[in-house]
């Protein structure tokens, strides 16, 4: 394994290699320091550039991307107090306070430290299980590959906050999209509706840029010409110095806070389409139940920054355990990684380790070396990346679309791909303006086939329907999935007793 | 009256009923235990009962009453944008990737913030033009991606 490791260090030490990571780390920077550029948005604008390059290439710059993105949504946290990304929300409530409090350097250095940190030891579990855990599933036969789909989409759903029925009917949905077509077996066209395009099915690319990109872009257009109040943040001018010595002493001598955020951000990454955005508020929450002071939590602590930016960082490694040892995208990020590997004829999931141990090694290298080199963007950028956030969301939201088009396009030189793109970015903000969340959806669309796939080989080989039970790591599977929804139907009626004893509450205080 | 949940649940009924309707003109083949509409049949089953959930969980819920205040939303803004966009789509067959990127971008710039002089008409028309020649040189030339040429236009 070390060995491997070592090997596709050098490799990506390479000017070919190491120059996409580079420019993947600063646009990640950028992208994730842009309040309503999320890094899924990045990554999308990024993607059409990858398909004229090497596969190791063209995911080196998405890992940096991803790696620097997530590190750059704490600048605007901590300066300006606008979370650059859903996944810094949490460093804003102590980040912003201390910079205001006169330690901007300090507030921004202790999270890029804590992200360095978390994405580090990220990275060893990321190298030491994504084998292992891979081996484990090559034993999985099509039973358990479909029980593991079905926890996935189950979870996903599960852990959706505002509806449990709208999160298994937006996974369901996604699942009806890749119904459309012909059938796996047979190759028997089935609902077409008699568009000659869709006998090929619907790619999933362009509907995940579709779907991904529109929302959120129309999220942020509906917002505009609001005349919303600019954030009031530090002065740009003041001294961001700081000593890197001490701001790392601070981070490493509260070991356990570190271990623990990272952790969550491991586990939260691990569990499918869940994302960082999660991580973060998990950690943060975590971290003031075990401080001796939760006082102090969003008076601008060091413990509250630490927490938020270690584990979304770690985050990152463990959405890539998942999809390098299953082919189950973490999130949205990796769900867009997945298309590259597709467009570049690489499969995804158990065998892609044993299969092409030089590019997964790369990738393994790839998002260690992303830590330095986005360290090597911000320590004389930091300051040039504060401006970047004045640029008119006007020109910027254009230039992206363009991109989308020309992603969606550039798959296989057709309009049709387009059409798809505008058909789904409609459909995606429907889906957001009528509260459906777009994760499962998103997992139904990418797993829709492979579910459907296991399933038919599971019945062809054996139809006898209750070996799904009666195998035991399918049968742990399917209870798993149970329990998940069960849980999260739980939950949610405690949530909704709460909500209700609160506003009696409130009620009796007037 | 149903809430927006309401709706969504019964849209995605309705839309599974129908589908669903259409896989039983699917037939199956004697050669194979599984046709083709085994597993749509299960999806859109699946989907019917999930929505019908949503639907019924949304007539017996207590509705709590709305909000009284909200950050009013551009929707006209938003509707103007996706138009944009279509018509771009539609003219890029017709006009090629060039022309009509450069007037989808201008079009766009001046929706979302309209210019006020002529400095910043200035800057939409570079960023237009910018956009379509950088995108085209990078994507044609170096990275070899066919963009759409024009019918029209030839361009």
């Amino acid at each position: 394994m070390f060995e491997l490791l070592g090997a596709g260090l050098l490799n990506i030490l390479q000017l070919k290699y190491l120059m996409p990571l580079f420019i993947g780390s600063l646009i990640g920077v950028v992208g994730g320091a842009l309040p309503g550029i999320t890094i899924t948005m990045t990554v999308i604008v990024v993607l059409p550039f990858t398909f004229g390059l090497e596969p190791l290439q063209g995911l080196s710059a998405m890992i940096g991307v991803y790696v620097g993105g997530e590190t750059g949504g704490l600048i605007t946290s901590c300066l300006l107090g606008i979370p650059g990304k859903p996944s810094a929300v949490a460093t804003t409530f102590d980040g912003f306070p201390m910079a205001k409090n006169g330690e901007p350097g300090r507030a921004l250095w202790l999270g890029i430290w804590a992200s360095i940190f978390g994405g580090l030891l990220g990275a060893v579990f990321l190298v030491a299980t994504t084998e292992p855990l891979a081996t484990i599933a090559l034993a999985f036969g099509p039973w358990e590959y479909f029980s593991l789909f079905i926890l996935a989409l189950s979870m996903v759903a599960g852990l959706v906050e505002s509806s449990l029925a709208k999160g298994l009917v937006s996974g369901a949905i996604g699942c009806i999209i890749t119904i459309l077509g012909n059938d796996p077996v047979l190759g028997q066209e089935r609902l077409t509706l008699g568009i000659p395009f869709l006998s090929g099915g619907i790619p999933f690319l362009p509907v995940l840029i579709g779907v991904f990109a529109f929302a959120q872009i129309m999220s942020e257009v509906e917002r505009m010409g609001g005349g919303v109040k600019a954030a009031e943040g530090v002065d740009r001018g003041v001294s961001l110095a700081v000593s890197h010595v001490k701001v790392m002493w601070e981070i490493v001598s509260r070991p356990f806070l570190l271990l623990w955020s990272t952790f969550i951000g491991l586990v939260i990454g691990v569990l499918p389409a869940i994302g960082g955005s999660a991580a973060n508020m998990l950690a943060y929450d975590q971290a003031k139940k075990f401080s001796r002071h939760p006082e102090k939590f969003g008076t601008g602590i060091p413990e509250g920054i630490i927490a938020s930016e270690s584990s979304n960082n770690a985050n990152v490694a463990g959405s890539l355990v998942t999809i390098m040892a299953f082919g189950i995208p973490g999130d949205a990020v990796t769900a867009v990684m997945l298309g590259a590997l597709t467009i570049h004829g690489i499969q995804s999931g158990p065998l892609f380790i044993s299969q092409n141990a030089t590019l997964a090694y790369g990738m393994f290298a790839a998002y260690i070396l992303a830590h330095g080199l986005v360290l090597l963007v911000l320590l004389p950028g930091v300051r040039w990346m504060l401006h970047m956030v004045t640029i008119p969301k006007a020109m910027l939201f254009p230039v992206v679309i363009v991109l989308c088009v020309i992603g969606a396009y550039a798959l296989n030189n057709t309009m049709d791909n387009v059409y798809v793109l505008l058909v789904f970015g409609l459909f995606g903000y429907g889906m957001v303006k009528s509260g459906f969340p777009l994760a499962p959806f998103i997992l139904g669309v990418i797993l829709g086939d492979q579910i459907e796939i296991n399933l038919v080989r599971a019945i062809m080989t054996d139809s006898n329907p209750w070996l799904f039970l009666t195998r035991p790591i399918s049968g742990v599977l399917l209870a798993a999935s149970v329990l998940s929804v069960a849980a999260a139907i739980w939950q949610h009626r405690r949530s909704q007793k709460r909500l209700a004893q609160a506003a009696q509450d409130d009620a009796a205080d007037f | 009256m149903l809430s927006r949940d309401g709706w969504g649940g019964l849209a995605v009924l309705a839309a599974s009923l129908l589908l669903f309707w259409g896989t039983l003109g699917l037939k199956d083949n004697p050669l194979v235990p599984i046709g083709p509409g085994f597993y749509p049949r299960i999806v859109l089953g699946v989907t019917a009962v999930l929505s019908l959930w949503l639907l019924l969980a949304d007539v017996f819920a207590s509705k709590p009453p709305a909000a009284s205040r909200r950050e009013p939303l551009n929707y006209r803004l938003v509707a103007l944008t996706f138009a944009v966009f279509g018509l771009y789509v539609g003219a890029l067959p017709y006009l090629g990737f060039r022309i009509a990127t450069g007037l989808y971008v201008a079009a766009t710039c001046a929706l979302l913030a309209p210019p006020r002089n002529a400095k910043t008409w200035a800057g939409v028309f570079i960023l237009a033009v910018l956009t379509a020649l950088v995108t085209y040189l990078v994507f044609e030339r170096y990275l070899l991606v066919l963009l759409p040429r024009g019918r029209l236009t030839g361009f």
